[in-house]
């Protein structure tokens, strides 16, 4: 398991989802006819309200007596002020990676301008010394990307990754929304856990 | 006289302020709060003043603006009168029912006595019945008045099911005023001084019974048919908006607040706290003098009550935020075949045993 990027050796172990030993899947009863007990209701009703109300009491101890240093047993996230972290396997929007000088790793080979089912990517290709091309223009229109992934897929140079950015996508002009190679760019940092993950998922090993 | 009216005046004031002022916009603070803490949830907390949120309670105050200010939308071809009268027939039965129900006992104070109850009526429960049979006019009207398919439907409904549910519930008091003697909720109410004479204890049947014909009566969830979001919008008020909307909407809860009350006063011993007669209340507080002991234990008596209140709220939201919705044809099956047999045989055994004893 050797890359030949630049990126360090540690390799992704992140576990995702809780494993089955934990859940303990219950039984579920086929039958569909109720039984005389279950047709009484009362008890049946009784059962219910002892689960949600368990419910009730745990998260009102938790409100009221926050336990220390643990996270809180609600899910919700308060959003604009929390944010979620995102797992890697989160296809976000498309961007370009940039190398250690902050030049994009693209090659302009339009492989990923081919693949795309939604035809948002756009590239103009150039040279900058012979034999050695680069996209003078690489234009990703968001108001188009379905955000498949088949670019991030196709990529021989790990040069397009799906991101974790989800905000910014709302706007009242669609001309906002084609996003230009300077404002795709991002540092090889920023974008390495999902492409150990790329490189995992797709047998990305050895490019 | 002018003491009497006096009287009479506080006790109406403090009813009115309790169950509009303080029961009817908590409730739906309650309602979201408590759902989202059932499910694990936190519950609406974004609206504040200068960036003071008070646990969300000032969306209550936000939803009670927005209401008052929208606009008040009656649809063509509507009768307008009766479109109009309809959520005042839903809504004032839910504030009437209250002027029975004892929320104290008697105090001597000042050499006065000092009943605390709007109207100690001789025929008691059956005056909260008789309003709750006018609370279906309310919704067979709003359903009726509004030229709506769905609210037809609703209506339709809510007079089948509230009438079923009528015949049930009146049964499974009847054993209650068998066992006690009496129709007046005072005398009731004083007679559980006693824990052991607790109407759950002497009617555990009757209590569930009532308690299920209430919350149908009231049309919350299990069997909210009438109002039934998946199948007709909203129901009987699917046309109704701004006031007239806040109108039905604080008619159920308050009539939430009825039901808790009656089932505090008629099954879990009223304004008493279990073991503790009057006279022992009294004595506790005798280094306030007579007047100031009669206060405090009239004060104590009131908390008690309406923190039995409460939990039967607590008890009834609980319910709500559980239980999924019946079928129509499950409501009626439950109502005519299991609920009034049922509460046939209650009354039938509790009028032999007392016979007996």
């Amino acid at each position: 398991m050797s890359t030949t990027t630049g990126l360090g050796q540690t390799p992704y172990s992140v576990q995702v989802g809780i494993p089955a030993a934990v859940l303990k899947p219950k039984k579920v009863r086929r039958r569909l006819d109720l039984t005389l007990w279950e047709k009484l209701y009362v008890a049946e009703i009784v059962r219910g309200l002892v689960v949600t109300s368990k419910h009730f009491f745990i998260n009102m101890i938790g409100f009221i007596f926050p336990p220390a240093g643990k996270k809180r047993k609600v899910f919700t996230v308060y959003y604009p002020e929390e944010k979620l972290e995102l797992p890697p396997a989160y296809r976000g929007r498309p961007v370009l990676v940039a190398d250690a000088d902050g030049r994009e790793k693209c090659v302009a080979c339009g492989l990923c301008e081919k693949m795309c089912p939604a035809h948002a990517i756009s590239i103009v290709a150039a040279e900058k010394a012979p034999g050695e091309r680069y996209p003078e223009r690489y234009t990703l229109d968001l108001g188009r990307c379905v955000y498949c992934g088949y670019c991030e897929e196709v990529c021989p140079k790990e040069a397009i990754v799906m991101s974790d950015e989800y905000q910014g996508l709302a706007q009242r002009d669609r001309n906002r929304l084609r996003f230009e190679k300077e404002q795709l760019l991002r540092p090889e940092g920023k974008v390495k856990t999902r492409l150990y993950f790329v490189r995992r998922i797709y047998s990305k090993w050895n490019y | 006289m002018l003491a009497d009216v006096i009287e009479s005046l506080a006790k109406i004031v403090f009813i009115f302020t309790v169950n509009v002022g303080v029961f009817a916009p908590i409730l739906g603070w309650v309602e979201r709060k408590q759902s989202a803490v059932m499910q694990d949830r936190i519950g609406a907390n974004r609206a504040d003043i200068l960036g003071f949120t008070a646990i969300g309670l000032f969306h209550s105050l936000a939803d009670a603006l927005k209401l008052l200010t929208k606009e008040d939308f009656v649809p063509a071809n509507a009768n307008k009168f009766f479109h109009t009268l309809a959520p005042f027939i839903a809504l004032v039965p839910a504030i009437a029912a209250f002027a029975i129900i004892p929320f104290g006992g008697r105090y001597e104070l000042f050499g006065r006595e000092i009943n605390l109850v709007i109207a100690d009526l001789d025929v008691g429960i059956l005056y909260v019945f008789a309003l709750a049979g006018l609370a279906t006019y309310g919704t067979v009207l709003a359903g009726w008045s509004s030229r709506s398919n769905w609210s037809l439907l609703g209506g339709l409904r809510a007079s089948a099911q509230m009438l079923s549910y009528e015949v049930a519930m009146g049964l499974s008091i009847i054993g209650v005023i068998i066992v006690y003697g009496s129709l007046r909720l005072t005398d009731i109410g004083a007679i559980q001084e006693d824990f052991f004479r607790w109407g759950i204890f002497l009617q555990p049947v009757g209590f569930i019974i009532y308690m299920t014909c209430a919350i149908a009566e009231n049309k919350r969830i299990p069997f909210d048919i009438p109002e039934a979001e998946s199948e007709l919008v909203a129901g009987y008020f699917t046309e109704y908006s701004g006031m007239k909307f806040v109108m039905f909407w604080m008619a159920e809860f308050l009539e939430m607040v009825t039901i808790s009350a009656i089932v505090t006063t008629l099954f879990f011993g009223a304004w008493h706290i279990p073991f503790v007669t009057d006279a022992m209340l009294l004595s506790w507080f005798q280094g306030a003098g007579p007047n100031g002991a009669a206060a405090l234990a009239m004060l104590v008596n009131i908390v008690v009550f309406f923190a039995k209140v409460s939990f039967f709220i607590w008890l009834q939201m609980t319910i709500r935020w559980t239980l999924p919705r019946f079928r129509y044809d499950q409501v009626m099956r439950m109502c005519w075949k299991m609920l009034l047999p049922l509460s046939l045989i209650n009354l039938s055994i509790t009028g032999l045993v007392v016979l007996l004893l």
